[in-house]
């Protein structure tokens, strides 16, 4: 509550405003009526102010003086409109009020052009405006008072209108500028608010376009300095005006056209590079102009246009540098990277692994990871390692260019860590090795496939003789294990000892033939005691598909791929279900897959109640586990409930199975 | 140009709803602004955050993924590598050029191969296994190497309280 006081004390509401500006435009209106007809009727002598003294009792005296100057000149006009506007304009309180009507009328217009295009303004997008606002407020008042040095009433009333008709429109041009980098953060904003956005960035065009042919007509009068001081705020305005049209344009068509355009980013940053460069050249050369003709050297004002000349001449080189960044990486790279052949796109078939995208065209690095060329470009540019090695890129190590061959680097860094033959198939990997932190964390690699590039049927890339053997070993420690579990966890730990060690330690669960399904499944609900109750539906899973697959012992692999529509696949999801068998867990149909749905609404929502649900289970476990410490002697409830689960979970399967067909016939 | 984030993001959500890590719930807050997510971590389990469902807060840029998001826990939590202010500090979080504690290397830094799925699993390791070396909370760090007991206790609060109970 003090707050809002706080912040409304110092500026009284817009009603109040409006309606003090409307009472007070009338009086002025009565006034020059009032004097126009007086004078009119009783033409040069008698004047009457008996209305004049009951209406404007404080305006008497100048009424008094004013009719008898005004008798004295004489009304130019034959209209009385005119007459009254020549009145009002003749006398300074008048003019006052007419100013304070116009600034009236201009908030109001501010507002309603808030209210239609832009709708509540974020905290932000405020903050921008008011900051922006003071900063014109600044430099204005310097301009006006210490480079003009203004004299006349008649000149400060002419700058301060064509200011705030510039400043009107920049702020205008700020807020739209801020609303679109917020839209195009987000994938749902509706059709009509772009175009009310693109909409007003037109006018404020046309506006820029108008103000700058206005102040060529003054610069006819007042001559080239003038005409330059007020053309190069127009084109100012101009530029940055033109510069959010341009990149909402190019933002608008990017998202509806979903094929990579390849030359894209090149395009946006030469617009870029020139809207920046120009807008930056017009800024510094107008205020060198302001210090230079002002003849201001030893005042305030010159020290405030140094400071900004300054700014503005590092913001110059800044981008320069860049530019000159950017230039040498895109010539670099297109020396030393070759395009690839579309024979090694064929075998590579990935998506690039910056934005996760078809490549139709790519540039190989030496280390034989493949990215568009726009993607390389722009990480290039910040950082000269490989996006997914880190091999070292920098200009010291020279390659042929020819060569396709990534070994022939001579004095290269150390190789990347043995992904060297899975990089033909997969772009991203992670190998996450949980046991190396703590015993019982699950070890599961990460990698990122890409199955509608996969041709049907095939394996995971992984070599397949070189598993084979490595479970060979293992099976003949253990002969009473399955091939297929085995593999299973050799693929995660990808080493003999660690999968032995998983075994000898349970944390490799061996399915008894047929009910590996059910038995996970049973220990998955155990953990909720209502966990059948209709109100949480469990979404689809692909991995309890798969789970129900891999029990089976048919089909080891490949399973998620059927999960389509999914890029990628994670291939830790049978393992680690199977890894934490042994401990009871009720989030593992919680947090599986559920459908990815193309409202947004449903999205949120489903989110939403993933969340909870999240959170109900952990709340729920987190009780047991209270209850379970505190007494034991839980173990007779235990079987009775094990039977009734059992039917429970038997329930549950049928629902995953049904949904999961449906799922695929949707697809 | 954001678009380009927007659409990567997007495919990240999606794979992340359809083939979501055990224990990890992540999404956009609101799908008006698709750069801010919020992330549900649960604690790994065997470790003293274990039960636990520690809500965090992601905030993309808007040239995602070549540079990183910034992680931001919204609850307490009591962490050596975890800001007081909930902000989390692992090297997969720094860009390439950064580098606050002075020791990482560059292979352990943001790449734009890495993801919020890759983010996330790297915080619930670091969940796991604090590393008190680089410490971003001393307090936390000196009670996880001197009163192992103590931050135990402190970790099973935290818990409790993540969970409303
Ligand atoms: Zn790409
Ligand atoms: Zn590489």
């Amino acid at each position: 509550m003090p707050v809002i006081l706080l912040e409304r004390i110092p500026l009284p509401s817009l009603q109040t405003y409006t309606s003090v500006s409307v009472l007070v435009l009338s009086v002025a209106l009565y006034y020059a009526y009032h004097t126009v007809t007086t004078v009119d009727i009783n033409s040069i002598h008698e004047l009457d102010f008996g209305d004049g003294v009951t209406v404007e009792p404080v305006a008497d005296d100048e009424v008094l003086n004013e009719h008898h100057d005004m008798v004295n000149i004489s009304l130019p006009y034959d209209s009385v409109g005119w007459n009254m506007f020549h009145i009002l304009t003749s006398e300074v309180w008048c003019v006052w009020i007419l100013v304070n009507s116009a600034y009236c009328c201009l908030i109001l217009l501010g507002k309603a052009i808030q209210k239609l295009v832009f709708g509540e303004l974020r905290v932000s997008e405020e903050q921008h405006l008011r900051d922006k606002f003071w900063n014109f407020l600044f430099y204005k008042f310097i301009f006006i008072f210490g480079v003009m040095n203004v004299q006349t009433l008649e000149e400060v009333v002419s700058w301060v209108a064509w200011f705030t008709i510039l400043g009107f429109f920049t702020l205008l041009t700020q807020l739209s500028k801020d609303r679109f980098e917020y839209l195009s953060f987000s994938p749902i904003a509706a059709r009509g608010v772009h175009v009310k956005l693109l909409c007003l960035l037109f006018v404020i065009l046309l506006c820029s376009f108008a103000l700058l042919f206005l102040s060529g007509y003054v610069g006819l009068q007042a001559g080239p300095t003038i005409f330059a001081f007020l053309a190069a705020e127009c084109l100012l305005l101009g530029i940055r005006a033109l510069y959010v049209v341009v990149r909402y344009v190019i933002h608008l068509w990017d998202m509806t056209v979903s094929s990579v355009w390849e030359n894209k980013s090149m395009y946006i940053y030469y617009t870029e590079l020139t809207f920046e460069l120009s807008a930056l050249a017009v800024d510094f050369a107008h205020h060198l102009h302001m210090l230079l003709w002002g003849n201001i050297f030893l005042s305030m004002a010159s020290l405030v246009i140094c400071m900004q000349l300054r700014y503005l001449f590092y913001e110059f080189k800044r981008r320069i540098n860049r530019h000159k960044n950017y230039r040498r990486v895109v010539q670099n790279m297109e020396a030393r990277f070759p395009m690839a052949t579309k024979e090694e796109l064929q075998i590579h078939n990935d998506n690039c692994a910056v934005c996760w995208e078809r490549m139709d065209s790519a540039r190989k690095l030496p280390c034989g990871h493949f990215f568009h060329n726009s993607c390389l470009t722009s990480w290039l540019e910040q950082d000269t390692s490989c996006p997914t090695c880190r091999t070292s890129l920098s200009e010291g190590q020279q390659v042929d260019p020819n060569s396709n061959v990534p070994d022939e680097r001579g004095a290269a860094p150390p190789q990347p860590p043995q992904q060297q033959p899975q990089n033909m198939f997969t772009n991203h990997f992670f190998h996450f090795d949980g046991s190396r932190y703590v015993s019982w964390f699950p070890s599961f690699s990460v990698e990122v496939t890409h199955t509608q590039l996969l041709p049907g049927g095939r394996q995971r890339p992984i070599q397949t003789s070189q598993l084979d053997s490595m479970a060979r070993q293992v099976q003949s420690v253990f002969p009473h294990i399955p091939t297929n579990v085995i593999l299973e966890d050799l693929r995660n730990t990808r080493s003999v000892d660690f999968t032995i060690e998983n075994i000898l330690e349970g944390r490799v669960q061996v399915p008894p033939p047929g009910l590996t399904t059910m038995a996970v499944l049973t220990d998955s609900e155990e953990g909720s005691d209502d966990s059948d109750s209709p109100s949480t539906p469990s979404q689809p899973s692909p991995r309890a598909l798969q789970l129900a697959r891999s029990g089976e012992g048919e089909e080891r692999v490949g399973t998620s791929e059927e999960a389509g529509g999914v890029s990628s696949i994670m291939d830790y999801n049978v393992p680690f279900l199977m890894e934490t068998v042994p401990q009871p867990s009720d989030e593992a149909h919680f947090t599986t897959g559920s459908r990815f749905s193309k409202s947004t609404t449903e999205r949120e929502s489903m989110l939403q109640s993933r969340k909870e649900q999240m959170l109900q289970n952990a709340r729920k476990k987190y009780l047991n586990r209270q209850t379970n410490s505190s007494k034991e002697a839980a173990s007779q409830i235990d079987d009775t409930r094990v039977t009734s689960e059992t039917n429970a979970a038997d329930q549950v399967q049928l629902r995953h199975r049904n949904e999961s067909t449906f799922q695929e016939t949707q697809r | 140009m954001a678009g380009s984030a927007l659409k990567r993001l997007m495919a990240e959500y999606k794979q992340l709803t359809l083939n979501p890590p055990e224990g990890i719930i992540a999404g956009p807050l609101d799908e008006e602004n698709f750069f801010e997510w919020e992330a549900y971590i649960m604690g790994p389990e065997g470790t003293c955050f274990e039960g636990g469902v520690f809500p965090s807060r992601l905030t993309f840029p808007p040239d995602y993924p070549l540079s990183p998001p910034k992680m931001k826990f919204t609850c307490d939590l009591f962490h050596p590598n975890i800001y007081p202010d909930g902000r989390v500090c692992i090297s997969i979080l720094h860009a390439p050029g950064d580098d606050p504690m002075g020791y990482e290397t560059s292979a352990e830094r943001w790449s734009p191969v890495q993801s919020v799925e890759k983010i996330l699993l790297s915080v619930v390791s670091m969940l796991a296994e604090p590393n008190d070396e680089s410490a971003a909370n001393v307090d936390a760090a000196k009670t996880w190497r001197d009163n192992r007991e103590k931050f135990m206790e402190i970790a099973h609060r935290t818990v409790k309280q993540s969970l409303g109970l």
